[in-house]
């Protein structure tokens, strides 16, 4: 329809719908005037007057008639009977608030669980990195010659990717991501996570600041120049209380002045999905960290830069990998190293960003696309217990329905009145759900994870959640509706005259026993999943460790914050570590560059003697770990053979380290390897000896077992700045953490601290978080669905025996044993309950497969899972029909008869 | 819904139109001037009169506005739009090309 046809139409069509009245009043007026002017007319011709008046209204075949013939022109009709029905069901639901608020709570419980995880994965998956055409930039990865994926490259790399893919990519940015400082401002030091970025970053995200600027293109070529600082929003608001002046402040980090000039626009938290950066200097103010060698920005060998390049306008991301395996074969020819990266790749960042290593397949996409599968079990749990309290109501209404039919309702218009009514339910049950969603979310992003990193978790509501609510709220309202729409429409209209309303037809008995049997099966698919995921908790949790985190507590410390050098770093340790070990109640106290579980882990490339890999195999690698002489008493790591080290493996003696025992059996041929010595490739020249072997531990993740371990002395192998001060002590945690804070305290009031006992750091990202999260998840779905099939349950069988208090009644009457009476309804209770135990079952082997992944130490077929869900479920749904059934047997015959 | 099961499908809406492109009239005006253009050839009756006139009314092709009738008393007249005239215009050359070919098929049949 053109526009300009509106201009005549719309009035009109707005009239119809809310001046119904008027328009009406109008109509009416001008029938009545034709039929009087047709009468005179007829007057005129000689008529009687009844006569003339009776053949004016048969011409028009009845004011009334004519009136609706008029209004069936008006094209509104379809929403006004809409409204109508919105109205009346309104009505029908204010009429029955009982039930109207058990199915709107139900509702709201099963919308706002599956709102509150899609919230969830609407943050993980689908909400956009705040940056101009996130869709755009990708991330550039590098194939290794000892195989496996990495995204580190040097400086002179990036600027020759730069130039050579300048008609492929619009900009490559260089970004040294995971840093963290410490932002000293006048002499209070706070952590400071930072990204120090190429100056092309944030004209390259299509960023304006603000406040004051952001960091110019011409930034960050020069080591150490440029000392400025840009602060990221949420940062300046909560350090700075949105003060305006902080732009042109001067400031410490690490104990470099540097200079505030700007603050980054509201929401921009970084690329990564989860970790929300605080602080961004220029690429060359990275020289002041300790572990990048002064050339870093010249020297191919520190490859520690992430790149980050944004797609030219029209070129897709096969071309520029096409693009960039040339340039990639042609750079690797040019600079030919003994362990650099022979290809590269291109490797979309994805609408919400970085999420975890890149190399690693994501996990995301199958975790959300289950657990939104659970939530949406959840919810059509709720909608069949709707539906099941509205088929007793529409039972109850059948003579309602009946009349209206009879009145000339066509069947389709009682149908859609019905569904009508459950929209306006589900509508009551989404709104309410969104309020349910969003305490969920809240519960969600406040689950504490043990981290020093500051991490991004705003599960808010944006559109993609309330378009998810609404679009949950429409499903629900079909699915709550659609079975009594189609009983209406089905419906034999004699039939239901005739029964007088009076009892049901055993055809909705049936019905309604399918539906609970169904929740019984989705339920008890909620619960296996549940079983499953509490089970694989409980595995990892009763792993091996190989250490002992009781009465260990963490102090991590990073000096290089505070402004100290190397030396002065290892001297602040030694010192530290004497004062700790003098405290009373301390058994012992050593350091660590990480910790188990923890988020820093590093590893090398292994070369060692006599031992050749094998062809087309990678070389050796290993994770490593620099600590002191206490470490292994500490974490109560036993020694199988040699020494833990001493205080004399010091900077100036010969290199030592301690290996594990898969390492020790791995490479020196069944000989005992202490006294045998190996290197790292990055450093081939720095021979180190083996003297000692430590039992086997989990010391990076709680997912790697038995792989090669080194422990390198903390005092000839400090690059990394940050440390873990250990100690274990008898003390309560609140004592030993006051005592050893106060105690790094009085040694320098300006070092950042954080505080930490071992039992909680296991539950770290890469230690149990994410089972405890899964399992308490798929708990809290079991949980919501158990309750919604007690429910369920509960109301058929109550309801079928209420309807059969007649029948009761008389069975009483003529003998029966209440016993009897009890057993019937149970065994109603029964029959629902194995018809879903078995349903359930098969739908809960089906899901398995899905769960599988996700789980450790439990097959997805685990039978005890599996028999310990059933039974409780068998159980829950017997009690649930049991008060019923004694209710039934209490029946008073002569009350039951009178009932009648 | 009613029909004008005695005209030709959708001539009512041009013989309406026609009628109040000549000058605004009511109702009943409109009922008397049909018949008495068309002598009693085109029968129309009262009871689907209304419903078209509404249907017009709601396409925007016609207007109503309330005036004092000759009786002196309130009635609805109905007036064409521009979009109505537009319409006539689209209606009464289909018309005629329709009753041509029409015309020219029944001539042919009688030589």
């Amino acid at each position: 329809m053109q526009p300009q046809r509106w201009f005549y139409t719309m009035p009109m069509r707005l009239r119809s719908l809310f001046r119904r009245k008027r328009v009406d009043g109008e109509l009416d007026e001008e029938l009545r005037d034709h039929v009087e002017q047709k009468t005179a007319l007829y007057l005129a011709k000689g008529m009687t007057p009844e006569a003339a008046r009776r053949k004016a209204l048969i011409d028009l075949g009845g004011i009334e008639q004519a009136k609706e013939n008029c209004r069936d022109q008006r094209r509104v009709a379809w929403l006004q009977d809409f409204l109508g029905d919105i109205r009346y069901g309104a009505r029908m639901l204010r009429k029955a608030p009982g039930f109207t608020a058990v199915a709107i709570l139900t509702l709201a419980l099963g919308i706002g669980a599956n709102t509150a995880i899609f919230s969830l994965v609407d943050f993980l998956l689908l909400r956009p990195v705040a940056v101009k055409n996130p869709g755009q930039l990708i991330l550039l990865m590098s194939d290794w010659k000892n195989g496996g994926m990495d995204w580190a490259f040097s400086y002179p790399d990036f600027q020759e990717i730069r130039k050579q893919a300048e008609g492929v990519f619009s900009s490559v940015s260089a970004l040294r991501m995971y840093q963290m400082d410490g932002l000293s401002v006048g002499g209070n030091s706070q952590p400071l996570w930072a990204v120090y970025v190429s100056g092309n970053f944030f004209s390259q995200m299509g960023l304006q600041p603000a406040l004051g600027r952001l960091i110019l293109p011409s930034e960050g070529r020069i080591a150490g120049a440029d000392p400025v600082l840009v602060l990221s929003y949420d940062y300046w608001k909560s350090r700075f209380n949105d003060d305006r002046k902080v732009v042109g402040k001067s400031a410490l980090v690490n104990g470099q002045p540097v200079t505030i000039v700007g603050v980054a626009p509201w929401g921009f938290h970084g690329l990564d999905t989860m970790e929300d950066v605080q602080g961004y200097m220029p690429l060359g103010m990275a020289a002041a960290l300790k572990d990048l060698p002064p050339d870093f920005l010249t020297t191919r060998k520190t490859e520690r830069f992430t790149l980050v390049a944004r797609l030219c306008h029209g070129v897709s991301l096969g071309g520029a990998q096409s693009a960039l395996s040339v340039i990639g074969a042609r750079m690797s020819r040019e600079h030919p190293k003994s362990d650099g990266w022979t290809a590269l790749r291109v490797h979309a960042l994805g609408p919400t960003g970085l999420f975890m290593n890149p190399a690693h397949p994501n996990p995301l996409p199958l975790a959300s696309a289950l657990i939104l599968l659970l939530a949406g079990a959840v919810l059509v749990l709720a909608c069949l217990n709707v539906a099941n309290l509205y088929l007793v109501r529409a039972g109850i209404r059948q003579r309602e329905m009946a009349m209206r039919a009879a009145l000339g309702a066509t069947r389709g218009r009682l149908a859609r009145q019905l569904l009508t009514e459950s929209l306006a339910l589900a509508a009551f049950g989404c709104a309410a759900g969104i309020v349910v969603g969003l305490g969920g979310s809240r519960i969600l992003s406040s689950i504490p994870i043990h981290t020093p990193i500051p991490l991004l978790l705003d599960f808010g509501f944006d559109w993609r959640v309330f378009a998810y609510a609404l679009g949950a709220a429409v499903l629900t309202a079909v699915l709550v509706g659609i079975v009594p729409a189609l009983r209406v429409a089905r419906g034999d209209l004699n039939d239901i005259l005739h029964e007088g309303g009076r009892t049901s037809t055993p055809g909705g008995h049936r019905l309604r026993g399918a539906l609970v049997a169904a929740q019984v099966a989705g339920s008890l698919m909620l619960l296996v999943v549940t079983a499953l995921f509490v089970r694989s908790l409980e595995n990892v949790q009763h792993t091996k460790l190989g250490f002992d985190p009781s009465h260990v507590y963490n102090f991590s410390l990073d000096p290089h914050e505070a402004g100290y050098s190397r030396a002065q770093s290892l001297e602040f340790f030694q010192t530290l570590l004497d004062r700790t070990r003098a405290l009373p109640g301390v058994e012992s106290a050593g350091m660590a560059l990480a910790v188990p579980m923890g988020y820093i882990g590093v590893g090398g490339s292994l070369q060692i003697p006599g031992y050749q890999s094998p062809p087309g195999g990678r070389a050796p690698s290993t994770g490593y770990n620099a600590i002191t002489s206490q470490y292994f008493k500490t974490m109560r790591i036993p020694l199988v053979a040699g020494r833990a080290f001493l205080r004399s493996d010091s900077q100036n003696s010969q290199r030592v380290a301690v290996i594990n025992q898969t390492m020790a059996n791995r490479f020196w041929h069944g000989r005992d390897p202490i006294g045998k010595t190996f290197s790292f490739s990055g450093d081939p020249k720095q021979p180190i000896e083996v003297v000692g072997i430590a039992k086997n531990s989990r010391d990076s993740d709680i997912f790697t077992q038995n792989d090669n371990f080194v422990y390198l002395p903390l005092f000839q192998h400090y690059h990394e700045p940050a440390v873990t001060l250990q100690v274990r002590t008898a003390l309560p945690f609140p004592v030993a953490a006051r005592e050893v804070s106060g105690l790094i305290h009085t040694l320098d009031p300006a070092m950042p601290v954080f505080v930490q006992s071992m039992t909680a750091a296991l539950n770290g990202f890469n230690g149990f978080f994410l089972f405890r999260f899964a399992a308490g998840l798929a708990g809290a779905l079991g949980l919501l669905g158990l309750l919604l099939a007690v429910v369920g349950v509960y109301g058929v069988v109550s309801y079928a025996a209420s309807q059969r208090t007649h029948e009761i009644g008389i069975r009483l009457a003529l003998g029966a044993q209440p016993r009897q009476v009890r057993k019937m309804i149970l065994g109603q209770g029964l029959v629902i309950a194995a018809i879903g135990v078995v349903a359930g079952i098969l739908a809960a082997a089906g899901i398995a497969g899905l769960v599988g992944s996700f789980l450790v130490g439990v097959s997805p077929a685990d039978p005890f899972s599996y028999a310990a869900s059933a039974f409780l479920l068998a159980a829950v749904v017997l009690a649930a029909s049991y008060i019923p059934a004694r209710r039934a047997m209490r029946v008073d015959p002569v009350e039951a008869l009178r009932h009648e | 819904m009613s029909k004008p099961s005695d005209l030709v499908q959708g001539t009512l809406d041009l013989l309406l139109l026609k009628i109040l492109a000549l000058e605004p009239l009511n109702g009943f005006a409109i009922s008397q001037r049909l018949k008495q253009v068309s002598g009693d050839v085109l029968q129309v009756s009262d009871g689907s009169l209304y419903p078209a006139l509404h249907k017009l009314e709601q396409e925007g092709w016609i207007r109503a506005e309330w005036r004092p009738s000759e009786n002196n008393r309130r009635a609805k007249f109905y007036s064409l739009t521009r979009l109505g005239r537009k319409q006539l215009e689209k209606e009464a050359g289909n018309w005629q090309r329709l009753s041509a070919a029409i015309t020219q098929v029944v001539k042919l049949k009688e030589a």
